[in-house]
């Protein structure tokens, strides 16, 4: 007997279900026949071959780290924001040269940037104007021969809310008091000086006496925005800025996951790296740009509507800045 | 010629079966012609955009086909609330989910529709070896509802339609469509590339007739490996489901005969909860819970889905008049009253 962890489906239990080994020892369907097997993925070629040209690969100091849409002839391309962190960016192409790449403006709202390569023969990515319905294919080309995977559409155009953002404690649980039990590494109460044993005072000018208090008031900040808290340390009050940031659950999912306008969701099994390009329909045309893998079930991208609409406002926003820096 | 399961088809049948009628049938199969498929779905894999296209095309119109059957689940037990997915496959209201979603009869349940309709029903019974569940709405339909299959012909590589409601309801997003391919049969459970979540336990898993073949139970970390229960586990586990047959009956005091296409009251006990109501034999039945009644038996099943202390709303015709009479039901007297 072989103990597989289950999860029943079932949102408020979870339990263990053992699995006798010899349920595996079933026939199982060749994993190349799968949903987004290759032998699948092959039927998809014609359409990888309309869009290969009209796809990058973005490159944060060699690691790949999302994908992009070309959306100008010129080399204009729109990406996944928050994956390109600082570092040298570069982009790889169909024909397989990296070239050099430079952000030129960002949407924190959608979580879209917009990048400049220095390539030529790069061909805009077809825009798709009908409507788009549940059950018909999603499909994710990249720089190859056959798309990154397929999928369908799971459900009509809807808002996701934002994610929580958090400020990086692990309140003492002693107390309902807001005691620090620890800052957590890596997120901005450390980086403020935040230390065991402190006490919230008061969180963007409202004074606050407990736990819930302070987790609703941060409730309404998001991630990247700083939030002025005062501390009680002994006897001595100070106050601090500390910026919230998103914490990640797991390597399968995209960081930067929620807070968007209007998503389609298909069900397509993405890397997070595998986001930022285009989500294209059986004639090649995009439909949508991948923005987030967000679950087990549930890939998101931003419509096509909403893509073009921010892809007008950082062209201006680019246009703004000295003609050095486009 | 397929069976229809509906309200209608139970009417149908004649009155010298009312006993084994006091309990739902377990569904009928529909049948399935592969003839009725798109080639593509028949192939090891789909070769040309044609068949991706034709893929596409049955697949959408399978979703909005088989959508407004299925519904959330909530119910209300010691551990707080429970909540999951299901799918209706009668006009009455029978409603197929996992059995850890469901409970022992009778407890209270509401559903949500993926327009965000409700209705309320309750447990009518689960088998937890299998985790199969069966619930019942108990307003009057008629509701949305689908055909349940077979795994007569059920091979590796089938493709099929998971539906449900992964993470709970969600009024903003609705029904999660999700498209994979059968990876593994195993006795009584079917695995599938359709990705699955909690939430989505107890939704419908459909082949490409749009008939469904399992119900969502189980996942591990791959997404790959998403379990659901086979329909054949639900026809082998009805008696289970509707309820134990050695749990008495509610008792209402009511004699009610056919007298051809009329069902009329003929005896009402003394002393018994129908006594207390002011309704008089002689009164033709039309109506229970607010659903037709087209034959005693209709009734006998209504009141043996119903447990002691719950009422029964009974409208008669009188002469050319139209009245409604709550019955407060009671256990089952020891002797003949």
């Amino acid at each position: 007997m072989k103990t597989a962890l289950y999860l029943t489906l079932l949102v408020t239990s979870l339990t263990q279900v053992a699995l006798a080994q010899d349920e595996f020892d079933f026939p199982a369907l060749p994993a190349a026949r799968y949903r987004s097997g290759q032998q699948v993925l092959d039927a998809f070629a014609p359409i990888s071959a309309q869009t290969r040209n009209s796809i990058v690969e973005i490159n944060v100091n060699e690691d790949t780290v999302a994908l992009g849409a070309v959306v100008d002839a010129s080399g204009l391309v729109l990406t996944k924001a928050s994956e390109i962190r600082p570092g040298k960016l570069t982009c790889r192409l169909a024909n397989g040269k990296e070239v050099e790449a430079k952000l030129l403006a960002s949407d924190e709202e959608e979580d879209v940037a917009l990048v400049r390569v220095k390539a030529e023969g790069l061909k805009p990515i077809l825009w798709a104007t009908n409507t788009v319905v549940e059950g018909q294919w999603a499909i994710t080309p990249g720089l190859a021969d056959t798309p990154q995977a397929v999928g369908i559409i799971s459900t009509l155009t809807h808002k996701i809310q934002p994610q929580r953002a958090l400020i990086g404690v692990q309140w003492s649980l002693f107390t309902t008091q807001p005691t620090v039990e620890f800052p957590i590494p890596g997120f901005g109460a450390e980086e403020a000086g935040v230390k065991s044993g402190d006490v919230i005072v008061s969180v963007d000018g409202t004074s606050v006496t407990n736990r819930q208090q302070v987790v609703e008031i941060l409730k309404t900040f998001r991630e990247g925005q700083s939030v002025q808290i005062r501390f009680k340390r002994e006897e001595k009050e100070f106050d601090t800025s500390i910026k919230l940031m998103l914490l990640k659950f797991s390597d399968d999912v995209s960081l930067r996951s929620g807070g968007f306008d209007e998503v389609i969701e298909h069900d397509t099994v993405l890397e997070p790296w595998q986001c930022g390009g285009p989500l294209v329909n059986l004639d090649g045309r995009a439909i949508g740009l991948n923005i987030a893998r967000a679950s087990r079930v549930a890939t998101y991208a931003l419509p096509a509507s909403l893509a073009r609409q921010i892809l007008a406002k950082l062209k201006s926003k680019a246009a703004n800045l000295p003609s050095d820096d486009r | 010629m397929a069976v229809a399961w509906s309200a209608s088809s139970w009417g149908a049948d004649s009155p010298s079966s009312a006993s084994s009628l006091a309990r739902p049938f377990a569904p009928h199969p529909t049948r399935a012609d592969p003839k009725d498929l798109p080639a593509a779905f028949s192939k090891n894999a789909p070769s040309s955009v044609a068949d991706l296209r034709a893929m596409q095309d049955r697949v959408s119109a399978l979703v909005s086909q088989v959508s407004p059957a299925v519904v959330a689940v909530e119910l209300t037990n010691e551990d707080g609330n429970a909540s999951g997915s299901g799918v209706v496959i009668s006009a009455d209201g029978l409603v197929l989910t996992a059995g850890h979603v469901g409970e022992w009869p009778n407890h209270p349940v509401t559903f949500t529709f993926p327009d965000g309709r409700t209705a309320v029903g309750k447990t009518l019974g689960i088998d937890e070896d299998a985790d199969t569940g069966l619930m019942r709405i108990t307003e009057p339909g008629p509701w949305p509802h689908v055909n349940v299959g077979d795994m007569k012909n059920a091979k590796l590589g089938d493709w099929a339609l998971a539906l449900g409601h992964p993470g709970g309801f969600d009024a903003k997003r609705s029904l999660v469509v999700r498209l994979g391919r059968i990876i593994r049969l195993m006795p009584g459970v079917v695995q599938t590339d359709c990705t699955i979540f909690p939430g989505d336990s107890g939704g419908p898993l459909f082949d490409m007739y749009g008939r469904v073949i399992g119900i969502h139970t189980a996942i591990t970390d791959s997404t790959t490996e998403n379990f659901h229960v086979s329909i054949t586990e639900f026809m082998d586990t009805w008696d289970e489901l509707v309820g134990r047959p050695e749990r008495p009956p509610a008792y209402s005091g009511l004699t009610i005969m056919d007298e051809g296409k009329v069902c009329r009251l003929t005896k009402i006990d003394k002393n018994s909860p129908a006594a207390r109501t002011g309704l008089r034999e002689g009164d033709q039945v039309l109506k229970v819970n607010g659903r037709h009644v087209f034959a005693s038996a209709t009734f006998e099943r209504w009141l043996a889905e119903s447990a002691a202390g719950e009422t029964l709303q009974v409208e008669v015709k009188r002469g050319q008049k139209i009245f409604d009479y709550s019955i407060k039901l009671q256990a089952q007297p020891r002797s003949p009253q």
